[in-house]
């Protein structure tokens, strides 16, 4: 098993439940839609696979290491490939897109050679070659705050793919973007797991691309597992229960701006 | 009731204003005497023709050149051990690390300039070296907590992100946290240049080099002509560095 939860309870900070009691199983190579309400818990479990949130009680075995008896450095290294697409790209608004998606190998690369691509881009043929498959080889050197939220959030894309990670999670991948586009990105970030034989988990707001991409589906809400089905299974009665009394919403992103104090005596 | 207070208050403010002319001895009538005013028109005229000779200019020249590498020098060295004690000031190291750099940012900043620069004249002797370390010192303190009040600003994410893919904290650093931050660093390191060579050309007074010092012996050998000529480069030095700083804002802060 590539990802491997045991009875996985995560609580928030604030006091929140966000996931109960949770066991699930994902082979290699297998491509899995996260689907549910706003608030069920999908960032959580997405968060919670990519090492970025401990769990409360339970077990988390990622690629067949227990994630959370390792070492910092050893967890830094199995951290390495895994690759996570966050809802809204946490990009520096000044930096250029080439340096934001190189940083993708940052994991990888040595101390030296990770400096010296700050000062200047070491790999412009890859960097290119990810964002192209995006259709923005021509942002290369625009600033990332000149992007649209859709640019930025393919550009969050481009930047995994530029790490080749053999597990890619992603959190919303597409909220930001056009039905057409969204449409495209998917099928990108799809092909790209099977030619690759890369495990895939991505949550997603809209049930149809998620039918529409993904082999096997998992509904979740309130925290738990409602359902965990391959696509042909999951009917309407099923999605009904999943989203009963719920509004489909996409969050919004927030905006990420930058403000320079300029003093004056 | 209450006008009869705004009278009181009236009469007492104009009480303390008399009591501190008698307490001071602060005679103005004599200020407006005719042969203290002809003495002061001669005071200002000695200043009105000031010594233009190549050799004192050469000596000004070297003397501003001194004043401008002193505060750029100060201002280099306080940016760079500001940020190093900005990182755990910010407290990026834990907490009893956080209050030992706040500390010692705190006292530096707490001593004037001057009073380093009197300090530094006895520890390290006459010259551009005592008023180069006074300027550090300072800038050192007022830097440092102005850059760990930035880092304390700048948000996490970015850096996060790069430390979930694996990359090292220094790594997630560089690539996350100071893209957002150094506009902000440069911004502030161009406005305490700006301060420091004003406070440069004044170290001077107290034996630390540069301008300040050919102005407080001019003026101490009453040579009113020599002292006017320090004085005019001085403004000179000042508008061109105000003209300089405002320009690279706009080049590197602003884009």
């Amino acid at each position: 098993m590539t990802l491997q939860l045991t009875q996985v309870s995560v609580t928030h900070a604030h006091g929140v439940q966000a996931l109960r009691g949770i066991d699930l199983r994902i082979g290699a190579g297998e491509q899995v839609a996260v689907i549910g309400p706003s608030g069920a818990g999908k960032s959580s479990l997405l968060n919670l696979l990519a090492t970025a949130l401990r769990p409360g009680s339970g077990e988390v075995q990622l690629l067949g290491e227990p994630a959370w008896q390792l070492s910092a450095r050893q967890r830094q290294r199995l951290r390495a490939r895994i690759g996570l697409i966050h809802q809204s790209p946490p990009l520096p608004p000044r930096q250029r897109v080439v340096t934001a998606v190189l940083a993708g190998k940052l994991g990888q690369w040595g101390f030296g050679k990770s400096l010296l691509n700050l000062l200047h881009p070491l790999d412009i043929p890859g960097a290119t070659a990810a964002l192209a498959r995006l259709d923005l080889g021509d942002k290369l050197f625009v600033q990332c705050q000149q992007l649209s939220g859709g640019q930025l959030q393919r550009v969050g894309i481009a930047r995994v793919l530029y790490q080749a990670p053999e597990v890619l999670l992603a959190d919303e991948p597409v909220s930001a973007m056009d039905p057409v586009l969204a449409e495209h990105t998917l099928s990108v970030l799809c092909r790209h797991a099977r030619e690759h034989n890369v495990t895939l988990v991505a949550s997603l707001h809209a049930v149809e691309l998620a039918l529409a991409h993904f082999s096997r589906v998992i509904g979740l809400r309130d925290g738990q597992i409602l359902f965990d089905l391959p696509t042909e299974a999951v009917d309407r009665p099923l999605l009904d229960t999943l989203y009963a009394n719920e509004q489909l919403q996409p969050s919004p992103t927030p905006p990420t701006t930058l403000s320079v104090q300029i003093p004056r005596c | 009731m209450n006008r009869l207070l705004n009278v009181v208050m009236v009469l007492c403010i104009g009480v303390a204003v008399v009591a501190s002319f008698v307490y001071l001895g602060i005679d103005l009538g004599e200020l407006g005497d005719s042969g203290n005013l002809q003495r002061m028109a001669a005071y200002a005229q000695r200043f009105l023709s000031p010594d233009l000779s190549p050799g004192h200019l050469q000596a000004i020249g070297r003397g501003a050149l001194e004043t401008l590498a002193m505060s750029a020098l100060g201002t280099l060295l306080a940016a760079v051990f500001g940020l190093l004690l900005a990182l755990p000031a910010a407290g990026r190291f834990g907490w009893p690390l956080q209050s030992a750099s706040r500390l010692v940012l705190n006292a530096l900043r707490a001593v004037p300039e001057l009073v380093w620069a009197a300090l530094m004249v006895l520890a390290a002797g006459l010259g551009p070296n005592a008023g180069t370390l006074a300027l550090a010192l300072h800038t050192t303190g007022v830097l440092g907590r102005l850059f760990a009040e930035a880092l304390e600003n700048t948000p996490s994410e970015p850096a996060d992100a790069i430390r979930l893919q694996g990359g090292n904290a220094v790594l997630a650093f560089c690539y996350g946290t100071l893209p957002n931050l150094l506009p902000q660093l440069l911004a502030y390191v161009l406005y305490r240049w700006e301060n420091n060579i004003r406070m440069a050309s004044v170290l001077g007074f107290v034996g630390a080099g540069g301008l300040g010092q050919m102005l407080y012996v001019s003026l101490s050998l009453f040579q009113e002509a020599q002292g006017s000529t320090v004085i005019l480069a001085m403004l000179l030095l000042v508008l061109a560095v105000d003209s300089l700083s405002g320009w690279s804002r706009q080049r590197w802060v602003k884009a």
